[in-house]
């Protein structure tokens, strides 16, 4: 602006400040690191391109009825009808029960951990509830079966003797071992460590400033947890919850011990012995299948993915923009 | 607090003082409102036997709300009503979560210990069937399969997912967003459907037999987004300063990588991959469908092997009082190995005790 004469050179572009890896080992280095990212990419896509390749002729062959239709008949070669609406809606129940039962343990938790406990409860808690996260899901099953079922069977018991009026709570099976209640518990103790975990380091990173400003205009802890908290972690929680639904859908060996694997759809009866989920059906029937039914169980083994694979991407999105701390 | 408070100062203080949250009176309040609801409502149960869950929920926890909202009013108004629900609904959810927990270990612990023995370790499943006393058969051949699946899935995975991991952190790719997010999608792959996919690929269409390195192969995309995300984490700690420094110093990249940024992590490192082992252990779905059962000891893993968890699916399986102590006994040994894991874990995370008295020296 200054002076015309120089306004005329041309500006030089701006300078990148990039340093481009000119050694061969440096080569090699980033190499076998973009390697390994194609790798991971190549490894879902294989998954999904070979379970799709392999489910084609079930799904072409049995139309939108494979996911809505109830019947599994695999005896007659010629007229074999694969339809996994029992199972989908089985383990979307499921899922949902466990989620509905877990969401206010898992916050009750996290809110526990980091406001109500002592630094050394609060520290004794949160190994608690990792060590839960890894108890493998076999022993969660048998746990299911030896311990929890007679108990949550009683519970399913007391609804049914109280609550029977309502639709959900009906049983005309007289039978409440085997219920997608049941499964749904276990299932929860499954997910509730990772919403906690999810939950617990959102509340962590909360900017405590916040807090205590709202503490000093008189909020009391209840009002704080309502209008503070809540609002400010919620997109975390909510992808916390997500992970866990995600891991509910896909859990095989525990459900498979303490479910009654059934292909009448069960809509809403929660207590009764009867329901269905995927992946145990899988584990229950790939054994003695038919070439022709495993085709069928990698189709229902794809939808399954699929769900999983968009409710988890969704569950990375939010709680990745509910975590800018992670960037 | 407050006895010093009124020890130092020579004023009378006003009766009630906002700041002057415990007095003695407040105190026996608290004490009174969280220890009548239980002695009443157990009295009540007892008295007119109720069942002990509906005692619980209908009558202990209403009970407790009332109590604890008639002390919150006494103390803060009738903010502190909403104040004592919120805390009697937090600690009652926090200890189901706790009383859940206890019973998974506590049953495992208790039942697993009945069939725990010298010969559980050292004996194979070979002529046991499931009426089989327990002075006979075990899992030595469960825990040598467990290792050696899990040892070639961690030998494939642990390089793998550290590369990605360098990947995500040191390149300055665009692409990192969209693998990190990819990434965390595969670890919502459901267990079975792994285990489906290596099924479908290698074994329907005939290509091998059941085998233990189908196994391994089915936990790696299981085990790679675990390692992947600790270790990505454990390499963003370490501090820019520490990298630049080293390629100020004219290093070249792979070196500042390996002589500066890695040793940094070390720590972190090994976390991912304990987290990772700790993660896959005890996936029983795709061993299921890759790997299938073995009663006697085989550590050729491109055969049928036995696993820890195979072994308690079969067991459950077969539901006989001798084999389901069997299964709650290889439980336990499945959690005794997480247990160690997670200690050692634990261990390396930990800043070491050499360093903090060189600090301390300082």
């Amino acid at each position: 602006m200054s002076s015309v004469s120089e306004s005329s050179k041309p500006v030089p572009a701006k300078r990148k400040l990039a340093a481009k890896p000119h050694l061969v080992q440096d080569k090699v280095f980033f190499g076998v690191a973009r390697a390994a990212a194609v790798g991971a990419v190549g490894i879902v896509g294989l998954i999904l391109a070979y379970l799709l390749f392999m489910s084609w002729e079930t799904l072409a062959k049995q139309g939108f009825n494979f996911i809505f239709g109830s019947q599994w008949t695999a005896a007659d070669p010629e007229n074999m009808i694969f339809q996994i609406g029992p199972m989908l809606w089985g383990s979307l129940l499921i899922a949902f029960n466990g989620v509905i039962l877990a969401v206010p343990m898992a916050i009750a938790a996290a809110y526990f951990i980091e406001f109500l406990a002592t630094s050394r409860i609060a520290k004794i808690a949160t190994t608690v509830v990792d060590l839960l996260a890894a108890i493998p899901s076999i022993v969660i099953g048998l746990w299911g079966v030896g311990v929890f079922t007679p108990v949550a069977a009683h519970w399913a018991e007391l609804l049914n003797q109280n609550l029977g009026f309502l639709p959900l709570f009906k049983n005309e099976a007289g039978s409440f071992v085997g219920s997608p209640f049941i499964a749904g518990w276990i299932v929860a103790v499954m997910i509730v460590p990772i919403i906690t975990s999810v939950t617990r380091e959102i509340f962590s990173q909360l900017d405590r400033d916040v807090i205590n400003a709202a503490t000093a205009l008189g909020a009391s802890r209840s009002s704080t947890f309502m209008k503070v908290i809540l609002p400010t972690s919620s997109g975390g929680i909510v992808g916390g919850v997500l992970l866990g639904l995600g891991r509910a859908l896909g859990e095989t060996v525990a459900i498979f011990f303490v479910l009654n694997l059934s292909f009448e759809i069960n809509w809403v009866d929660v207590i009764e012995g009867r329901g269905g989920s995927i992946a145990s059906m899988i584990v229950a029937f790939f054994g003695a299948a038919t070439p022709e039914e495993v085709k069928a169980l990698i189709a229902a083994g794809l939808v399954l993915f699929v769900i999983t694979l968009l409710i988890n991407w969704l569950a990375a999105v939010i709680v990745a923009k509910a975590q800018p701390w992670r960037k | 607090m407050s006895e010093q408070q009124t020890a130092t100062t020579s004023l009378p203080r006003p009766d009630q003082s906002p700041w002057q949250v415990r007095d003695s009176r407040k105190t026996r309040n608290l004490v009174l409102a969280s220890v009548l609801p239980a002695i009443v409502s157990a009295a009540i149960a007892l008295g007119m036997n109720i069942d002990a869950t509906i005692a619980m929920l209908l009558i202990f926890v209403p009970l407790q709300l009332v109590s604890a909202g008639f002390v919150g009013y006494r103390i803060f108004g009738r903010k502190g009503i909403a104040d004592a629900s919120l805390v009697i609904f937090t600690i009652f959810f926090s200890a189901l979560v706790g009383v859940l927990l206890f019973s998974v270990l506590f049953s495992v612990i208790t039942e697993g210990a009945k069939a725990i023995s010298p010969q559980f370790f050292l004996q194979n499943n070979v002529y046991i069937t499931s009426t089989t006393s327990l002075e006979y058969g075990g899992v030595g051949h469960a825990v040598l399969g467990t290792f050696i699946i899990v040892g070639l899935t961690t030998l494939v995975t642990v390089p793998l997912g550290i590369a990605l991991a360098v990947y995500l952190t040191e390149t300055p790719s665009k692409a990192r967003g969209a693998v990190r997010t990819l990434v965390q999608a595969m670890s919502g792959l459901p267990s079975v459907v792994a285990g489906l996919f290596v099924y479908a690929a290698l074994i329907s269409t005939g290509f091998t037999k059941y085998a233990g390195w189908l196994g391994s192969l089915a936990l790696i995309p299981l085990m790679l987004p675990t390692i992947t995300r600790v270790a990505e984490e454990a390499l963003r700690l370490v501090p820019v300063e520490l990298r630049n420094g080293a390629l100020a110093l004219g290093a070249p990249s792979y070196r500042a990588f390996f002589q500066v940024t890695l040793p940094a992590a070390k720590s972190g490192i090994i976390t991912a991959v304990l987290l990772g082992i700790a993660r896959i252990i005890g996936e029983t779905a795709p061993l299921l469908l890759t790997v299938n059962y073995a009663n006697n000891t085989v550590l050729n893993p491109l055969e049928s092997m036995a696993a820890l968890p195979t072994y308690i699916y079969q067991n459950l399986d077969s539901a006989n009082d001798t084999s389901l102590q069997r299964a709650w006994g290889a439980a336990l040994v499945v959690l005794i190995f997480v247990g160690i894991i997670f200690t050692a874990a634990r261990l390396a995370t930990r800043p070491k005790t050499a360093k903090q008295k060189v600090d301390k020296n300082v």
